[in-house]
């Protein structure tokens, strides 16, 4: 009651934003929380039954104190939980901007879960192995259509690009993984593993961004 | 007038329209990563440097098939310059966007208030991603968490109990300037400071203060 869980909240989110990945969803925690918001609203709709309307804080010192906290109580909630979840889609956006397919990497993971059992435990009460809730892959889903929108305006500056200023055209990677042929203005290269090449920054940044190739310095 | 101000007038006469926007260019671009707040977009310069960099692309792409030497070491140099200007876009609207996302309801207000103005606060598209974004969320949160509260709670502006819900940039932070025309004296609000800032100067001051400055062009940040 009061709030308790609701900082366990909070500490979950404070620990995602230093991971690398997004830890699995607390779904019995938020469920948990909103609960305690519609029990405090209860409370609050029993303590104020008796006076019809008519409540007057200053002849009911008691009454409003609990009034109060209750509120307070159930506003904090309310905070604990927008932070959490603006913390995971934060985080979400930010895979988005880096050209990373999350929901590919979710199957991924869940394939590899099968066979560790402890970290079942943790996972929420439906027990699936995504640590993305049904309305986060949802809103990853979308988020990404309005980031294509959004960068479909500006094709010619490539938006997800290079923070870094640029240094030099052209870059000499190695290529970690198979990645096929792509197309450059001076033709096909085919990008096979452990072969280098000295190609143009524009036209490899998202292989080096998505970790087929390795930027060599 | 003296003779700095003469030679001002003279050097910003005969820089070509292309120089001055590159360095406008450079100067929101810096003045947008260091200001605290979101600034005014400046949709004229916008159209101008997207409109050459469509039409260097074209160059390039008419050109590649061409292998002599000359015309290729030309197009070197062209990319080179090409990728520097879409750096400073993309790093541009990159920091934009990142206000945006800290701030929307905030910038949403601002903007709604600068409709009527001569330089609104977004660009369109920016705008559209706002809103959208701003949805995107709150049906999120609605869908996890919001639905199951009581009515009262549901709203996501609430300013009751002193505190608001929406996040607003610190005004005040500590911004460098440099000092481009004699601004005179100037007083910092909240304190009895006094500064006399002279062309050439550099100072640390609250963005509060300088705002106006800076928007006139009298102060850009560094």
């Amino acid at each position: 009651m009061y709030g308790e869980i609701g900082n366990k909240l909070v500490q979950h989110a404070k620990r995602t934003q230093s991971l690398a990945h997004l830890p699995p969803y607390q779904t019995e925690l938020v469920r948990a929380v909103t609960r305690e918001v519609r029990d405090l609203d209860k409370d609050v709709g029993t303590i104020l039954e008796p006076f019809a309307g008519s409540f007057d804080p200053s002849t009911e010192p008691a009454a409003a104190c609990a009034l109060l906290v209750n509120h307070l109580c159930m506003r904090r909630n309310k905070r604990c939980l927008l932070a959490y979840h603006r913390t995971r889609t934060d985080k979400l956006e930010e895979m988005c901007w880096g050209g990373i397919d999350v929901l590919e990497r979710q199957q991924e993971q869940q394939a590899n879960k099968t066979g560790i059992s402890d970290d079942v435990g943790k996972i929420g009460a439906d027990g699936a192995g995504s640590s993305l809730s049904p309305e986060e892959e949802e809103y990853v889903r979308q988020y990404s259509d309005l980031l294509a929108a959004y960068k479909g305006q500006w094709t010619d500056i490539d938006l997800t690009g290079s923070l870094e200023p640029p240094k030099d055209l052209f870059i000499d990677v190695r290529v970690l993984k198979d990645a096929g042929e792509i197309q450059t203005e001076y033709g096909a290269i085919t990008l096979t593993k452990n072969s280098q090449f000295y190609v143009r920054q524009g036209d490899v940044e998202l292989l080096i961004a998505q970790g087929y190739l390795q930027r060599l310095s | 007038m003296d003779i700095d101000d003469l030679l001002a007038e003279v050097s910003v006469d005969s820089i070509s329209q292309e120089t001055r926007d590159l360095q406008e260019l450079t100067r929101s671009w810096v003045a947008e990563r260091v200001a605290p707040e979101i600034l005014p977009w400046p949709s004229d310069l916008m159209e101008r440097v997207l409109d050459r960099i469509r039409r260097q692309i074209e160059l390039v792409e008419d050109q590649t098939g061409n292998m002599d030497p000359k015309t290729n070491f030309k197009l070197i140099v062209i990319q080179t310059e090409l990728e520097r200007f879409k750096f400073l876009v993309r790093s541009f609207l990159r920091a934009r966007l990142k206000k945006i996302d800290a701030h929307p309801l905030h910038i949403l207000a601002r903007h709604a208030a600068s409709a009527t103005d001569l330089l609104p606060l977004l660009s369109p598209a920016e705008h559209q991603y706002l809103t959208s974004h701003q949805a995107l969320l709150t049906s999120h949160y609605a869908s996890s968490f919001l639905s199951q509260f009581p009515a009262s709670l549901q709203r996501m502006d609430d300013t009751t109990g002193g505190i608001s819900m929406v996040d607003k940039p610190d005004e005040d932070a500590a911004v460098f300037v440099r000092v481009l025309r004699d601004v005179g004296e100037v007083a910092v609000e909240g304190t009895d400071k006094r500064l006399e800032m002279k062309r050439g100067d550099v100072w640390v001051v609250r963005w509060s203060t300088m705002r106006g400055w800076v928007a006139s062009g009298d102060l850009e940040l560094i």
